[in-house]
């Protein structure tokens, strides 16, 4: 082909490639506009909540999980038509700084609703300024009941089980298992308003059940304590026969291991948090036939919406979810449900649409106490598989799972507001 | 079982993590004078070091691991030293609390960025899975190589200290820097070794200890005050003060547990304040210059 022709195709095949850019550029911004116009404006939601230290995997996890929600409510036009937006903080686990991120969400960000924390404590704080501006705020980590008995506010609702549920679910399974048989039980919490009413509310239960047991040793190590030898030197010497760690995350692993090098395990049957997380980080040390407890296991589901909403998290965020992504997916979902009865955002519109109410959810359909907001949800208790799961490449639980009714794990509404008025 | 060989082995257990972390702090805390909230992450960033380096073997892997995390630490320690901590020599403890804070929260971001938030497991070397049997008592055969670990660790910096020239000039500059840099010392290299020195140690205790542990974002913190406590209760800038005053928090901590479980996190703090009562420049330390 002679010069001048190669140069006009040279010529005009970049102006076809340089027009093609245009338009293509030009497509995007108008797809985008688009999209942009199917949202009459923009929601912002916050998340305040642990994203450092030794309790981070629970905070990262209910990020993730509340980060998906919002991207498959984006995509189905937004809440009340508005693009829903997260504003997330770290609150190191602190009260102050928790309360600081929130003041600031509020007063700054114009939050509609609040998700998290990870720390009770933390909440017992954040309560305090969401029911003075009337944010509603749903609870999908910390559980411990006085949130929603004695620090009671309407804006507030708690999507998991309380420190009451969950150790009376577990009480349940013991008691189904062991019968009347008697039983040394010691316990293995960490030094905080969570453990200590954990481990009360499980001995409380044993009672109620008329479990025939004594309590042999009970230790209170330090919440994210690395150095357990002096505690755990004295709990492998009581020789339990049942063990009820309420450790969590990092911690449990931190025992585990070095329990095991006593051969802890051979002598006593553990209960404990054998979550996801915890089960992965363990491998081949997680106690094969060790009692396991949890709030939201994604594989105690059997409802097709945890099926998908499990392949989509893996696809989304390279992993499967734990339980606090699953809780805080449908967290979102409860918020969103309350705020499109109800036609509003307003904090007393979304407490009326909700108490009471069911909501649609992956976890399925969850209803909301209305005296105080609690959601009638199950705990998980089943035992630690001997071989790994095919899925997930480490052990998880047996099929036999254990599946505790709210109706019986629950306090009363009396008790509840007798608690709250105490 | 026996309960008292449990809690022996408990005792030198807790001792010899906490002297593992603090003798590196003691070092540097007394021959610089700098109070480094940092020294916590030294002993994670080991720890983590090793979750990278052994992955899931048992095998060999383990052994070259360690001296090559520690290593890494002590790196790291000589770069933070030349880039931060030769600049708050001498200047107020606030400044000095401050500029080290920082980089503790800085030093833990990156590890969160680099590992993320899930714990993670370091298997036990094979040669030292299981337990053994003393006296009819089942301790982790783990705990011996930690305790082993400590008294080498100890008996290693006795012998830099009272039997090398680098040792002699460490000594020298607890008790008296000026003369140091006034006969020629280069201190400011000297110090930048110590707080290399300091830092490997603690990352050799974290890099130890990690298969007991599950390694995960935090355990800087949880370690650090305990690692002050020893450092302050045995003296500034002395091994031993280190080891005995590393041995009496782990007995206190273990006599809590056995006496006292709702209080046992308080011995260590009330031990820590009947000495310093008494003595309040530590067991083993002079009274301040």
């Amino acid at each position: 082909m002679p010069f001048h022709h190669r140069r006009k195709t040279a010529v005009l095949a970049i102006g076809v490639s340089v027009a093609a850019a245009f338009v293509l550029a030009g497509a995007g911004a108008a797809s985008e506009q688009r999209s942009e116009r199917q949202f009459a404006g923009s929601i912002n939601i916050g998340n305040s909540t642990t994203l450092s230290g030794s309790i981070a995997a629970l905070g990262q996890g209910g990020l993730q999980g509340i980060t998906l929600a919002v991207e498959d409510l984006n995509a189905k036009g937004g809440v009340l038509r508005k693009k829903v937006n997260i504003v997330s903080a770290d609150d190191n686990a602190t009260a102050a700084t928790g309360a600081s991120n929130v003041r600031s969400m509020i007063l700054e960000k114009k939050i509609s609703a609040l998700f998290g924390p990870v720390s009770s404590a933390v909440a017992t704080a954040e309560l305090e300024l969401t029911k003075q501006y009337k944010v509603p705020t749903f609870l999908h980590i910390s559980n411990d009941i006085t949130l929603m008995t004695k620090r009671y506010t309407p804006y507030a609702f708690q999507l998991v089980p309380n420190t009451v549920m969950e150790p009376r679910s577990i009480a349940q399974y013991i008691k189904a298992k062991v019968k009347d048989r008697k039983l040394n039980v010691a316990t293995f919490a960490p030094d905080y308003v969570f453990g200590r009413n954990t481990v009360a509310n499980f001995l409380k239960a044993l009672t109620d059940l008329g479990v025939n047991h004594s309590i042999v040793n009970q230790q209170w190590p330090a919440l994210g304590a690395p150095n357990i030898a002096p505690q755990l030197s004295a709990l492998v010497a009581s020789d339990p026969e049942l063990t009820f760690n309420v450790q969590f995350g990092g911690d449990l692993v931190n025992f585990n291991n070095q329990a095991a090098g006593f051969g802890f395990f051979k002598d006593t049957r553990i209960i404990g948090m054998y979550g996801l997380d915890v089960l992965k980080a363990l491998g081949n040390q997680a106690p094969s036939n060790g009692i396991a407890f949890n709030r939201g296991p994604f594989w105690g589901y059997k409802n097709a919406e945890m099926k998908v909403f499990v392949q989509r998290y893996k696809k989304r965020f390279g992993s499967y979810p734990n339980e606090w992504a699953i809780i805080g997916y449908s967290a979102v979902q409860a918020w969103a449900d309350a705020a499109t009865r109800a036609k509003s955002l307003n904090g007393d519109k979304i407490s009326a649409a909700l108490a009471g109410a069911t909501v649609k959810t992956i976890r399925g359909p969850i209803k909301i106490r209305a005296c105080d907001h609690q959601a009638e949800v199950p705990e998980f208790v089943g035992t630690i598989a001997a071989k790994d799961d095919k899925t997930v490449g480490h052990k998880l639980w047996n099929p036999e799972i254990f599946v505790s009714s709210p109706a019986k794990t629950m306090i009363t509404c009396a008790e509840s507001l007798a608690l709250r008025n105490s | 079982m026996d309960t008292l060989i449990i809690e022996i082995d408990g005792t030198l257990n807790s001792a010899s993590t906490l002297f593992l972390t603090s003798a590196g702090l003691t070092l540097i805390f007394g021959a610089m004078r700098v109070i480094n909230l940092a020294h916590g992450s030294f002993y994670m960033y080991g720890a983590f070091l090793m979750t990278s380096l052994v992955g899931f073997t048992t095998g060999s892997r383990f052994w070259w691991a360690v001296p090559l995390a520690a290593l890494a630490v002590g790196l790291m320690g000589a770069l933070t030293e030349v880039a931060v901590i030769r600049r708050i020599y001498g200047k107020e403890h606030l400044t000095q609390l401050l500029a080290t804070y920082a980089l503790f929260l800085i030093f833990a971001d990156v590890a969160l960025r680099i590992w993320g938030t899930d714990a993670r497991v370091v298997p036990f070397p094979q040669a030292f899975f299981g337990s053994i049997s003393i006296a009819g008592t089942q301790i982790p055969k783990y705990h011996l190589l930690v305790v082993g670990t400590a008294v080498a660790v100890g008996l290693g910096l006795v012998v830099l200290l009272k039997w090398t020239s680098l040792g002699w000039k460490i000594r020298a500059a607890v008790d008296d820097p000026e003369s140091l840099e006034a006969g020629g010392v280069n201190v400011q290299r000297l110090f930048t070794v110590v707080f290399a020195l300091g830092a490997f140690v603690a990352g050799l205790g974290g890099a130890v200890v990690s298969p007991q542990i599950g390694v995960s974002p935090g355990i800087d913190a949880s370690i650090i005050v305990f690692a002050f406590i020893v450092t302050v209760v045995g003296g500034l800038g002395s091994i031993m003060g280190a080891a005995v005053a590393a041995l009496l928090i782990g007995a206190s901590e273990t006599l809590g547990a056995k006496v006292a479980e709702d209080w046992a996190t308080v011995f260590p703090y009330v031990v820590m304040i009947a000495i310093l009562a008494v003595r309040p420049w530590g067991l083993f330390g002079t009274p301040e210059r």
